[in-house]
């Protein structure tokens, strides 16, 4: 008798075509199991202080990338496209409380004297440490040093998610860095 | 601006967690709204890691065809079984509403069929077998009986018997009639 071969899962686009074509709920929420866990991490890194938040921004995300699934050609990953739209509704929520002056009115060539020797972290700080310093950085600094340090994005890549230029991506995660190391300089976020 | 992370900082941040369990409610929340917006419609199955064991609708199907096959045969099998039977030896004998030209024909099937049936079984023992000889004998002396008792032919009946009982001292040998 011939060994049975391993299930395999079934591919994104898979279930894409089961969702579009049938409405099929199984395909969705086997879509969701998959990509929810790390969209969630990821928003919630984006919103710090506003994680109560987090969950109606994760289903605000899901709606518009369900509602806009035929949109998606699949040039890129389904996931990547899926962060992408999470991403801008995080964003659209932490910027919809300030005045007129959003969080991209960044300088790029004036970074303040105090930031330029900052330090590296001290060999005893934690991750732990690091994710409660995360939190104290203004959102504008958090979201561009998580998308470029936690979740290896390019600055090109930044500033089309945020609506910056990628040279104020660049002076951002600069100063972002800074307040990190300052802030964990005695070993624990001041 | 020349701003590197240093080894232990490359290190904190790719151990950071980056991964965080969706919240059922919230889940079970969206899906209800993906169904108040017409985008999904009801599985069957909703166990969402259970992907490839989907039951089948198949089974239920199958088991109507089943037993609409069954009850076609059933149906068909007794129209053939009433059709066959219907002008049966057995069935033609049991009517009362013959006349007398009827029942000669009647008994002409039923000569006919004896020496059928008698040669058949010498057929089938491919040699003289005492228990066909007396089968037909006791069949055959029963009739002539018969005959005697209803007085058609007592001078053909009695002949009969007597042969019959001649030949029931002499030898057994496979019955041939007519």
């Amino acid at each position: 008798m011939p060994p049975h071969e391993p299930v395999r899962e079934p591919t994104d686009s898979t279930l894409i075509r089961r969702f579009l074509d049938a409405g099929d709920e199984f395909a969705f929420r086997a879509l969701h199991e998959r990509h929810t866990p790390h969209l969630r991490m990821l928003l919630a890194r984006l919103l710090g202080s506003q994680r109560d938040e987090l969950d109606d921004i994760v289903q605000d995300a899901w709606l518009a990338g369900c509602r806009g699934l035929g949109t998606f050609n699949g040039t890129a990953q389904f996931s990547t496209w899926l962060t992408t739209i999470g991403i801008r509704a995080a964003w659209a929520r932490l910027n919809a409380g300030r005045n007129g002056d959003g969080y991209a009115s960044v300088s790029a060539d004036s970074p303040e004297p105090d930031e330029l020797a900052a330090p590296p972290l001290p060999a005893t700080t934690t991750t732990i440490d690091l994710e409660r310093a995360l939190d104290r950085l203004n959102a504008h600094q958090r979201a561009v040093v998580v998308l470029h340090d936690v979740e290896g994005y390019t600055h090109a890549e930044i500033a089309e998610q945020l609506g910056l230029t990628p040279a104020n991506s660049k002076v951002t995660l600069f100063r972002a860095r800074g307040a990190l190391r300052r802030m964990l300089d005695d070993g624990e976020p001041r | 601006m020349n701003d590197d992370l240093s080894s232990h900082e490359r290190e904190l941040f790719a151990a950071l967690p980056r991964q965080s369990a969706a919240d059922p409610i919230a889940t079970e929340r969206l899906v209800a709204r993906l169904h108040a917006e017409g985008l999904v419609r009801k599985s069957e199955s909703s166990a969402s890691s259970a992907f490839t064991q989907r039951p089948s609708r198949r089974a239920p199907r199958i088991a109507v065809q089943l037993a609409a096959a069954v009850a076609l045969f059933a149906v068909g099998a007794l129209t053939g079984a009433r059709i066959a039977s219907r002008g049966s030896l057995e069935r033609e004998l049991a009517r009362t509403d013959l006349g007398v030209a009827d029942r000669v024909l009647l008994l002409q099937r039923a000569g006919s069929a004896y020496v059928t049936a008698a040669n058949g079984y010498a057929d089938a023992t491919k040699r003289a077998d005492s228990t066909a000889v007396e089968v037909a004998n006791q069949v055959l002396r029963g009739a002539a009986h018969a005959v005697v008792r209803s007085s058609l032919n007592s001078r053909t009946a009695s002949d009969i018997l007597n042969v019959l009982q001649a030949r029931d001292t002499t030898a057994r040998k496979p019955i041939l009639w007519y």
